[in-house]
Formats: structure tokens, C-alpha cells, sequence
């Protein structure tokens, strides 16, 4: 998966296990009308790519309190790098998943 | 440099807070804020704001830079304006509406605009400075609604409606003098209710108010539990129902407050049982503030605040406050006696979501503005002020458009929660002979493209 991710051509075209996984959490937390699949792992999640919004924010941090076993909190400086991308959002999920 | 008067007297002059000097307003990095590090940072900020300056854009995040901030403008006679909409674009059409404008906050990005840095040290002097006292009628905020043109529609609050609001409020909630509140809100400063609750408030009521983040379930937990009992959570029903959903534990409060939206009764009563508070509900307006209140599982009757009349006339239902332009509301209501009314229902053209709302003709308007829309209108789901993941849609008809570019160019002109979260191309709107939409052809077009409203 490492390698994975450190290939340039891949790096925005395909999800690794857990951004798959990720993925599918957005799409069934917030009920979007995408494939899980089809979420590049770099676009942007809230703004533009995505064009999540902060009711979406506060639910899908439930959804991955629910799945992850570990709270999301606002002071934590990072918030916008984490939520940034898909890729950025698993890479922060994996380090603190307690599940 | 000191433009900044001393206090004068007079009948039309109310001072920026009447708290004693020691007096707890605000609660920040879990230090104590008194009267005197308030009124101390404001002063010195007031000495540095821009000069010949027409308005205050407020950024602020943090709610003590927020409120120094606003005093500061206060103390120069600058209005604040409120805007909720950081976007480039936002911001640009505000500047464009008020020349002079420049922007406050504590970290200044490289937006379009001048700016001036907020960062005050909430660190109390060694003298308690005079308080200023500042005449009832200066125009201290405008806020903006979203009209019906889709352009913002600015309301004015005199310095004297937003001290009245506090005021009353104090007693409406039977908050105590010798026992004050500490109030953890998750509304933004920049919003109506979260500028009342947890910016005004403290200067004309018992009660300080937390300046720490208070937004994830994880927040409000830790906010609650780092301030002083009693503790007042001011907040949204989709907040309310996210911290039930956490599971997260709260230490006791004093009582729960929501407003934006109407909450659900059985979540009011879930509310009550895991935190063994009153949850109460606030209703209220941008334009006039918050002027009525009930305990939501007393029933749907409201008591208005004791300065505020509410008056069904054969239009609409109008309210006053004092020092406040009588408003039309956005409901019907019907009026049991002078301080007690029920809410019948919402004029069709407006949309609520998160606290914001938007005209649905104002919304239409701008989507029959793009280029190549020959017709389009936006639908509103039936349960969109009870779903956390509803959102508005869109029914376009424009031959050489795709709904992608359609929506990324709707995203620089409405604001983001009302981004329609699908459009879906057509032939054609099922308009009768009078031009208009009926509700059934419009749900059954829905219906054929998997839609449902």
C-alpha cells in the first residue's frame, strides 16, 4: 500500500484499502449521490471537488467516531489539512483508530 | 490617536457593559476574562483600528477576539457587519456594497481586503479602565438575510436593541446576579443567535461565556466540563442531536438552548433525560433578534421576552423591541394574549438550513441567471430541517449545459449549504398555462429521475 502511495501516476487515480473503506463511510454517513469508488483520493472534500459543508462535517464525525472508535476535536490545529482529502482524512483515521 | 471619548451621560447613553469591574464576561484557554481585561483590550484595539474607516467586517473566530473586536468598532463608530460567507466572492460583494470596509480578524489571510489584526491579551490592567458609554441609537451591527433577489439584505441593530436583547434575556431566563451563568455556545459569533447568547450576553447579564472550540460532540464535552456550573449550553438542534447520537456524557447544566430550527419533540425529550436539564427553545429572527422562548415539552405556545410585543395583523405577524424597526415574521402565528403565541406555519418562499436561510425566489433567481439555463428551480426535500444529510436540488433545463459546470458555477454565487446537492438536467418543467410549478408534476418528475423530494 506504500508503494502505492508514493507513485506519482496512482497517487490521484486510485484508493487504497482503507480510502476505499473511508470512501464508503462518506458516501452512506452523508448519503451522497456518488460512488464510493469515483471519489478521487486527493480532491478536495469540502468547498469545491466534493462540496461538503459543516452539517456535513459534524455528521460524518459521528459516522467515524461510530466506526473508529475515536473523537474528532475542533482545537486540533490539523482539522483542515486532515479534512482535506480522502487521502488526508485516512491518514489521520488510521493513526487514531481505537477499531 | 485617541478618538475614543470618555464617558458622557445622558438618557440615550448606555454603557458598554454594566458588569463590576472583577466581574467574569468571558472564559478563554480556561483563564477567566474580567470586566476590566475586556474593556482594557478594547480600548487599546479601538486606538489602532483603521482610520476614516467605514465598517468593521468581523472575521474573527475565536469569540473573545470576536467581541473586542466588535467593542473596539463600537468605541470608534464603526459598524460591524456579520457575515457567515468567508468566501473570496462574499467578501468582494460586501466590499463592493461598503467601500470602506475592512476586515478584523486574528489571523489575516491574503483576502481581498485591508485588514487589521485582532489579537488582545485578555490580561487585566492594573486601574479598572472608565467604562464608555455609548448613545442607544449608534448603529453598532448590520447582519445580513439572503432576499429574495439573491443579493444579502442588511438589517441595522442599534447599540440599544442589542443591549435590550441581553437584557431581556436575563430575565426571561431568570438568570441569577449572585450565582452568573457560564454559557458554552457552538453558534458562530458572526450568526445572530451566537453574537446574543455568547457575545452580548455577557456585557448586560450575569453570565460569562466560553471562547474555546465547541463544535464536535467531543467540544462540547470538554468545554462544559472545564467551565463553572451553572452552565448553559447554547446551541442547534442538529447539535443537540449529534451530542445524543455521540453518546457523550455532560456534566449537569442549568438548561439547554436551541434555536435556528425547530427541535423535535421526542429529541427534546431525549435531551432531558440524558442531561436532566430544562431544554429550552429560543425564536427569534436576523432581523430582530431572539424574542420569545418555551421549554419544548411544555407544548407549542411561546412567551415572548417581557420587552417585545408580537402582533398578528391581516398580512403578517409583526414584532417590536425596543430601539428595533417593528419587522414582519417569517411565520404565521396566532395570539393567545400579549406574551403568548403559537407558530402556524412559514411563509412558503423561505429555506432554513444550519441557521441560514435563503429565499427560494432569490435562490431560482440566480439559477435562471446563469447562461444557457432556459429554466430551472431549485426543490426543497420536505424533510430538510430534520434530516442532518438533506439538501436542497436542482431541476435545470439548459441544452448545452452539463450539471457539473452548472453547480461550479452556482458554488462563487449562493452559499454553500444551499448548493443544490443534485442538478438534474431536463427537457422541460412541467409548467401549467399560468407558468407556474404545481407541487404533484413537479414531485412526479422527481419520481421518473429516482428523486425523491
Amino acid at each position: 500500500m506504500s508503494e502505492l502511495k508514493t507513485d506519482p501516476v496512482l497517487n490521484t487515480q486510485h484508493q487504497t484499502a482503507p480510502e476505499r473503506a473511508v470512501a464508503e463511510l462518506l458516501v452512506n454517513a452523508l448519503q451522497l449521490e456518488v460512488a464510493a469508488d469515483s471519489i478521487d483520493p486527493e480532491m478536495r472534500l469540502f468547498g469545491e471537488g466534493l462540496g461538503l459543508d459543516s452539517i456535513d462535517a459534524l455528521e460524518l464525525a459521528l459516522a467515524i467516531t461510530r466506526a473508529y472508535g475515536f473523537e474528532l476535536r475542533s482545537d486540533d490545529q490539523r482539522n483542515h489539512q486532515i479534512f482535506a482529502s480522502l487521502r488526508s482524512l485516512t491518514g489521520h483515521i488510521e493513526a487514531y483508530r481505537t477499531r | 490617536m485617541a478618538r475614543v471619548t470618555a464617558s458622557a451621560t445622558g438618557p440615550d447613553l448606555q454603557p458598554l457593559t454594566d458588569r463590576a469591574p472583577g466581574a467574569v464576561l468571558f472564559c478563554r484557554h480556561g483563564r477567566p476574562v474580567t470586566t476590566a481585561a475586556f474593556l482594557h483590550d478594547a480600548l487599546t484595539l479601538a486606538e489602532t483600528l483603521p482610520d476614516a474607516a467605514g465598517h468593521m467586517i468581523n472575521l474573527c473566530r475565536d469569540r473573545y477576539a470576536f467581541a473586542v473586536a466588535f467593542a473596539a468598532a463600537l468605541l470608534r463608530r464603526q459598524p460591524c457587519l456579520l457575515t457567515g460567507d468567508r468566501s473570496e466572492a462574499g467578501l468582494a460583494t460586501l466590499a463592493q456594497r461598503f467601500p470602506r470596509a475592512y476586515a478584523a480578524a486574528e489571523d489575516l489571510g491574503t483576502g481581498p481586503l485591508p485588514g487589521c489584526p485582532v489579537r488582545p491579551a485578555g490580561e487585566a490592567p492594573a486601574t479598572a479602565p472608565q467604562v464608555p458609554r455609548i448613545p442607544a441609537r449608534q448603529l453598532a451591527a448590520v447582519v445580513f438575510t439572503s432576499g429574495s433577489t439573491g443579493a444579502p439584505v442588511p438589517h441595522n441593530k442599534l447599540w440599544g436593541a442589542l443591549v435590550a436583547r441581553s437584557q431581556a434575556a436575563a430575565a426571561q431566563f431568570a438568570l441569577d446576579a449572585d450565582r452568573p451563568s457560564t454559557v458554552v455556545g457552538t453558534v458562530p459569533p458572526q450568526h445572530m443567535y451566537g453574537f446574543e447568547l455568547t457575545v452580548l450576553l455577557p456585557l448586560h447579564a450575569p453570565a460569562a461565556s466560553w471562547c474555546g472550540p465547541a463544535f464536535y460532540p467531543g467540544d462540547v464535552n470538554a468545554a462544559l466540563t472545564a467551565v463553572p456550573a451553572p452552565r448553559l449550553l447554547v446551541t442547534t438542534p442538529l447539535q443537540v442531536r449529534a451530542l445524543l447520537r455521540a453518546g457523550t456524557g455532560l456534566p449537569p447544566l442549568q438548561a439547554a438552548i436551541s434555536a435556528t430550527a425547530p427541535l423535535d419533540r421526542d429529541l427534546a425529550a431525549e435531551a432531558e433525560r440524558h442531561w436532566q436539564a430544562p431544554m429550552l427553545e429560543i425564536f427569534g429572527a436576523t432581523e430582530v433578534g431572539s424574542v420569545a422562548s418555551r421549554r419544548t415539552l411544555d407544548g407549542d405556545v411561546w412567551a415572548a421576552y417581557p420587552d417585545v410585543v408580537v402582533q398578528q395583523d391581516t398580512e403578517a405577524a409583526t414584532v417590536s423591541a425596543p430601539w428595533a424597526e417593528p419587522v414582519a415574521l417569517a411565520d404565521h402565528i396566532e395570539t393567545l394574549d400579549a406574551r403568548q403565541f403559537r407558530l402556524l406555519g412559514r411563509r412558503t418562499d423561505l429555506v432554513k438550513l444550519g441557521g441560514r436561510r435563503a429565499s427560494l425566489s432569490g435562490l431560482n433567481r440566480i439559477l435562471l441567471g446563469l447562461d444557457g439555463v432556459a429554466d430551472g428551480v431549485f426543490v426543497v426535500p420536505g424533510d430538510l430541517e430534520q434530516r442532518a444529510t438533506a439538501r436542497l436540488m436542482a431541476v435545470v433545463v439548459a441544452p448545452r449545459r452539463s450539471p457539473d459546470s452548472i453547480l461550479a458555477e452556482l458554488r462563487g454565487r449562493v452559499d454553500p449549504l444551499f448548493l443544490p446537492r443534485r442538478v438534474v438536467c431536463v427537457d422541460a418543467l412541467p409548467r401549467n398555462e399560468l407558468g407556474k410549478l404545481p407541487q404533484g408534476a413537479l414531485l412526479a418528475l422527481l419520481a421518473r429521475h429516482d428523486m425523491p423530494a
